[in-house]
C-alpha cells in the first residue's frame, strides 16, 4: 500500500474518533468507507439488522464504524418493522444469510402495549411479562435456530409525557413502564451468555433526547433515531462487536506529571502536587485516578511511561491522596528515553501487541510523536483539561467487554508475579531446572460451560501462538462444544507463583478416523513452559480414547504467527503438503501407546478424569 | 454557504472528486443520489439550522434546484 493511501486511512480513522464532527462523518461517509475497505487483514462477520423502524442509516453507519475497528461486515436488513415476523415465520432470506450476529434495532415505538391510566399494579406487571414473553420467544428462536449472538437495544424513553412527572413515579406511567421493561431485559442478559444489551437509554441521554428523536425523521422516514444520533448508536454497537471479536484494548499506558497529578513531581515535590479534594484541579486529577483504578480493577493492565527520574516518579504515588498505588502497575518505565521506545518495551514485557495499547499523555507533542511512530497504538485526543480525560477515554469505548470473567480480575496480579518468575529464572544453571522449580500443574479437558466466555475471548485476541488465527463468536464456540463431531480442549496452567488462568485452546474436527486441528492457540504469557506439550499429550490421549489414528495439523500463515510456522514439525508431525489459501498441512500418526512430551507439567487428577471421559462429557448446554 | 461551498459539499455527499458538480446536473442522472444522500442532505441542512422536508426535495430536478431550496429555506428561517 502506498504511503498516501495509509495517510488517507489514518485521516479517516482519526475523523471517526473523539471528538467526532458528525456533519463531516455524514458528508464524507461514502469516501470514508471506500478508504477503509482498502485495509488489509479485516475480520469478516455477518450481521443481520432486524428493525422495528427504518434501519438504512443504522446499516450505513454501522458498516463505517465496524470497518474503523478492523471488522468487515456483510449486512442484512429486515423489511421495515419486520423484526419479529422475519424470525417467527423464518424468512428464508434471513435463514440463508446465516448471521453471526443479530442486531435487534427496536425503540420505545415497538412496545406493543403501554399501561392504561390508573391501571392496577398487578395489571401493569402482567403487561411487562407479556412484552418480555413476546421478545423472549424471538430471542430463543434466534439462538436455537440461527445460532447467532444477539445484540438487543433496550428501550429509550417516549418523547412526550402526557402525565408530566407522574410518568416516572406512577406504576402506569410510561417512563416507569419503560424502566421496568429495561430491568427485565437486563435480567435476561445476565442469565444468557449470547445476549448483549445495546444501552440506547444511556445513548439517548448522552446525545440529548431532542437530538436523539426528531419528529421530521420519524414522520418522513420512520427513523426512530435521527441521523446524527445514529452516529453515536453505530459507534456503540461497533464497540460491542469489537469486544465480541476480542479486539478491545488490554493495556492503558499513562504519563505521570499533569496526567495523573497536577504539577511536576521532580520539580515541585510530592507535597506540592495538585491531587486531592481541597483544590478544583486536584479533585479532577483524583477523579481521573479513580476512573483509571476502576479500569484496572476490571482487568485493564496499567503501565507508566514517563519522562522522569525513576525514583521521583515512584515517589509521586506516595502522595497521601493518590488512589493509584505502585502495585497497580504491571510495567513501569520512568526514564529519559523516547516514549515510543518505552512503549515498545512495555509491550514486550507484558507479552501484548502494540495494537492492545492505549497511550494517555497530557502533552500533545508526545501524543503526536507516539501516534506517528507507533500507528498501532491508540492515542486519544485528550484535550488540555484533566476534567475531560476520562470522558475522552470513555467515548472511544476502548475497553468494552462482553463479559467480565474471573481471569480478567486476576490479570494484573499475574503480571506482577511474572516479574518474580523472570527473576527466579536467573538463579538456575539450566532451563530444565528452572521449569522444574516452577512446580507447574495443568488442568486440561474438553470445553465446559464455565470457561466458554474466556475461551472465546482467547480465540479472538490471540495472534502470535495461533496456528490458524480462526475467529469464532461465543455462539459458534457453544455450538462446537455441543457437537460430538468436534474434539475440544482447554488448558489452565498454575505454578508456585500463582494461577496463569486459562491459556490454551484447541478445536479439532473429527473426520472418520482422523482429527483435523482447526484451531490451536496459546497465550504468549506461558511461552516456553511446555504447556503446548501438555496440550499435545492431552490431544493424543483423546485420540486414543476415541479410536482416532491420525492427527492433521493446519498452519495458516499470518502477519503475526510466524513463531509457530514449524510448530507441528517440532512435535514430530510430517509435512503433508499445501491446501487451498496457503494452508500448510501436517500429519501425525497416533500410536496405541506413546510417552508424554511434557516433562515438567503435572496434570491435575480432575483434568485427567475429564480428559479421559469422552463425548458424553463434552455435551454442553448454555449456562 | 455560497454556491461554490454548496457544490463542494454536494461533491462530498455524492462521493465525487471535488469540483465535479457545476449545478446543472439532473439529480435523477447522478448514480450516487440515493436515499442515503437525500437523508444526509436533510441532516446537514438541519445542522445549519435549515429545515427541509423530503416533499420539498421531490420538487427539485437539478443540483442548483437543491441550492435554491436550501437558500430559500435559510432566508425564511
Amino acid at each position: 500500500m502506498t504511503s498516501e493511501a495509509t495517510i488517507l486511512q489514518s485521516e479517516v480513522l482519526k475523523a471517526l474518533r473523539h471528538p467526532i464532527v458528525v456533519a463531516d462523518v455524514l458528508r464524507k461517509r461514502k469516501a470514508m468507507k471506500r478508504e477503509l475497505l482498502k485495509q488489509t487483514n479485516l475480520i469478516p462477520t455477518r450481521i443481520a439488522i432486524l428493525g422495528g423502524s427504518t434501519t438504512s442509516e443504522v446499516k450505513s453507519m454501522l458498516e463505517l464504524f465496524l470497518l474503523a475497528q478492523g471488522i468487515e461486515p456483510t449486512l442484512y436488513e429486515s423489511g421495515y418493522n419486520r423484526y419479529s415476523e422475519e424470525v417467527a415465520f423464518e424468512n428464508p432470506d434471513l435463514w440463508n444469510f446465516k448471521p453471526n450476529i443479530v442486531l435487534i434495532h427496536t425503540t420505545w415505538h415497538n412496545i406493543s402495549e403501554f399501561p392504561e391510566l390508573l391501571e392496577a399494579e398487578g395489571e401493569v406487571e402482567q403487561r411487562v411479562h407479556r412484552e418480555m414473553a413476546r421478545f423472549e420467544s424471538l430471542w430463543e428462536k434466534i439462538h436455537t435456530e440461527l445460532g447467532a449472538l444477539i445484540i438487543q437495544n433496550n428501550f429509550d424513553l417516549p418523547c412526550l409525557r402526557p402525565l408530566g412527572n407522574l410518568e416516572a413515579s406512577e406504576s402506569f406511567g410510561r417512563v416507569n413502564f419503560v424502566l421496568r421493561l429495561n430491568a427485565e431485559l437486563a435480567k435476561y442478559a445476565r442469565a444468557h451468555s449470547r445476549f448483549l444489551i445495546n444501552d440506547i437509554l444511556y445513548l439517548s441521554t448522552q446525545v440529548g433526547h431532542a437530538a436523539w428523536f426528531r419528529n421530521s425523521y420519524w414522520y418522513n422516514f420512520h427513523m426512530a433515531v435521527s441521523p446524527t444520533a445514529t452516529v453515536a448508536l453505530a459507534h456503540n454497537v461497533a464497540a460491542m462487536v469489537k469486544s465480541v471479536y476480542g479486539k478491545s484494548k488490554k493495556c492503558l499506558v499513562l504519563d505521570l506529571d499533569n496526567t495523573l497529578w497536577g504539577g511536576v513531581v521532580g520539580d515541585d515535590g510530592v507535597q506540592n502536587l495538585m491531587l486531592g479534594k481541597d483544590h478544583a484541579v486536584g479533585e479532577a486529577f483524583l477523579d481521573f485516578q479513580r476512573y483509571v483504578k476502576n479500569l484496572q480493577r476490571r482487568g485493564v493492565l496499567l503501565a507508566v511511561c514517563s519522562k522522569n527520574d525513576a525514583e521521583n516518579a515512584k515517589e509521586g504515588f506516595s502522595h497521601p491522596d493518590s488512589i493509584l498505588k505502585l502495585e497497580d502497575f504491571s510495567a513501569f518505565k520512568a526514564n529519559w528515553n523516547p516514549k515510543p521506545e518505552n512503549i515498545r518495551a512495555i509491550a514486550a514485557e507484558l507479552n501484548i501487541g502494540l495494537d492492545s495499547i492505549v497511550f494517555v499523555d497530557d502533552n500533545p507533542a508526545e501524543r503526536d510523536f507516539v501516534a506517528e511512530q507507533l500507528p498501532e497504538v491508540a492515542v486519544p485526543n485528550l484535550g488540555a483539561d484533566v476534567s475531560s480525560f476520562a470522558e475522552a477515554l470513555e467515548h472511544e469505548r476502548y475497553f468494552e467487554v462482553d463479559k467480565v470473567v474471573q481471569d480478567d480480575l486476576s490479570r494484573a496480579a499475574y503480571y506482577s508475579s511474572n516479574a518474580e518468575r523472570s527473576a527466579g529464572q536467573a538463579k538456575f544453571s539450566n532451563y530444565g531446572e528452572f521449569l522444574e522449580s516452577l512446580d507447574m500443574t495443568a488442568e486440561i479437558g474438553p470445553f465446559v460451560p464455565v470457561y466458554l466466555e474466556r475461551i472465546t475471548q482467547l480465540i479472538n485476541k490471540t495472534n502470535q501462538f495461533n496456528l490458524t488465527t480462526r475467529r469464532y463468536t461465543t455462539a459458534e464456540v457453544v455450538a462446537i462444544a455441543d457437537d460430538p463431531g468436534f474434539l475440544t480442549l482447554y488448558g489452565r496452567l498454575a505454578d508456585k507463583f500463582g494461577d496463569n488462568g486459562l491459556v490454551s485452546v484447541l478445536i479439532g474436527q473429527i473426520l472418520d478416523d482422523a482429527v483435523q486441528v482447526d484451531l490451536w492457540l496459546m497465550s504468549c504469557r506461558v511461552l516456553k513452559r511446555e504447556m503446548e506439550f501438555a496440550m499435545f499429550d492431552a490431544l493424543v490421549e483423546q485420540c486414543q480414547a476415541r479410536g482416532i489414528c491420525k492427527i492433521v495439523g493446519v498452519y495458516i500463515p499470518s502477519k503475526k504467527n510466524s513463531m509457530v510456522a514449524e510448530f507441528y514439525g517440532t512435535l514430530g508431525f510430517s509435512p503433508a503438503g499445501e491446501a487451498s489459501h496457503g494452508r500448510q498441512l501436517w500429519r501425525y500418526d497416533v500410536a496405541a501407546t506413546c510417552s508424554p512430551k511434557t516433562q515438567y507439567i503435572r496434570r491435575t487428577a480432575e483434568s485427567l478424569l475429564v480428559t479421559t471421559s469422552v463425548a458424553s462429557e463434552s455435551v454442553i448446554s448454555e449456562a | 454557504m455560497n454556491r461554490d461551498e454548496f457544490l463542494l459539499e454536494m461533491d462530498e455527499i455524492l462521493d465525487l472528486p471535488a469540483g465535479t458538480l457545476r449545478g446543472h446536473e439532473k439529480l435523477e442522472e447522478l448514480p450516487n443520489w440515493d436515499s442515503t444522500s437525500l437523508i444526509t442532505f436533510i441532516a446537514l441542512a438541519e445542522n445549519n439550522g435549515v429545515s427541509i422536508s423530503p416533499g420539498q426535495i421531490v420538487t427539485c430536478s437539478t443540483v442548483s434546484d437543491l441550492l435554491r431550496l436550501a437558500q430559500a429555506e435559510s432566508n425564511a428561517s
